[in-house]
């Protein structure tokens, strides 16, 4: 029951970007934690790269087009938008730093393995996860 | 904020824990197929275990704050929409419930493999290949996209 009276495809390209991209940094993160316990298994760090890279960007990709598609068709302009409006871009946008950030990192440490590298990768998906979560508050309860 | 509002907000809440977490569950187990070791396989189905909880508690996060929606809103109860809500998401967990029993009985294989000298037979693959097992962990996805669909298009609304 996500939303009445608004354009379907543009939300549900962003609702279900959002959703995967969710998804695939909550997957990073146990994989990071997995990581911190087992060092030795270079199958877990590779494998949180690889979900960074083929899911975690092109997740954030298809939610931030949905976003701009939804902003252009819905009328806003940047002035007086809603403040849940902001929120959103602003987590948005300073989220693709984070994302891409960690998996910079995340390359690092595939690569090479040290243990900073997978605690940064663990701490900065943890970081990006509270994000998300900020936004998807306040866009569902539209706070003003 | 409104009644609606939190409602709405905890609703979500609960959508997004549920599809995260079975994207995050689905990562797993695509990793948990091509890991070239059983035990790596048996480390990658383990790792779902911790992600379970998040979908369960959205999955009945998504039902109870979706009905209290519906009463809340003075919705028509049968709506096709409503309706179509419901069934996938029994579909979804079945199915889901399902999945999980087959990737159950990949990763005892795997950690009997494991420790017998790593190396994987035709038994475990045949296990994680088998498609009837795989088919109802994808079935389950595609019925919480199809619910994703649902809630946003509202047939019939």
């Amino acid at each position: 029951m996500i939303a009445y009276e608004r354009a379907f495809f543009p939300l549900f390209l962003h609702v279900l970007g959002a959703m995967t991209l969710v998804g695939a940094m909550l997957a990073v993160l146990v994989l990071a934690i997995a990581a911190w316990r087992r060092p030795e298994v270079a199958a877990l760090r590779r494998a949180a790269f690889g979900t960074l890279l083929v899911l975690a960007i092109p997740a954030w990709v298809v939610m931030r087009a949905g976003a701009q598609w939804i902003y252009s068709q819905e009328g806003f302009n940047g002035h007086g938008d809603p403040t849940w409006v902001g929120i959103g871009f602003l987590v948005a946008d300073a989220g693709l730093i984070v994302l891409l950030a960690t998996s910079g990192i995340a390359f690092w440490w595939s690569r090479g393995g040290r243990p900073i590298a997978g605690r940064l990768v663990g701490g900065l998906t943890g970081l990006y996860l509270v994000m998300l979560a900020v936004a998807w508050l306040a866009m569902s309860g539209k706070w003003s | 904020m409104t009644t609606v509002q939190w409602l709405l907000t905890f609703h979500v809440t609960g959508a997004f824990l549920l599809v995260g977490g079975s994207v995050a569950a689905g990562v797993l187990n695509v990793l948990s197929i091509r890991a070239e070791r059983p035990s790596e396989t048996a480390l990658f189905l383990r790792l779902i275990r911790p992600v379970l909880p998040v979908v369960g508690i959205g999955s009945i996060a998504t039902l109870v704050f979706g009905l209290w929606l519906v009463h809340e809103r003075d919705l028509d109860f049968w709506s096709f929409w409503i309706i179509a809500a419901i069934v996938l998401w029994l579909a979804a967990n079945a199915l889901g419930g399902a999945g999980g029993r087959h990737q159950e009985r990949a990763r005892l294989r795997a950690e009997q493999l494991a420790a017998e000298g790593d190396t994987p037979d035709d038994e475990l693959r045949a296990i994680l290949r088998d498609p009837r097992g795989n088919a109802m962990s994808w079935l389950a996805g595609l019925a919480t996209l199809l619910l994703l669909v649902d809630m946003i298009w509202k047939p019939g609304a």
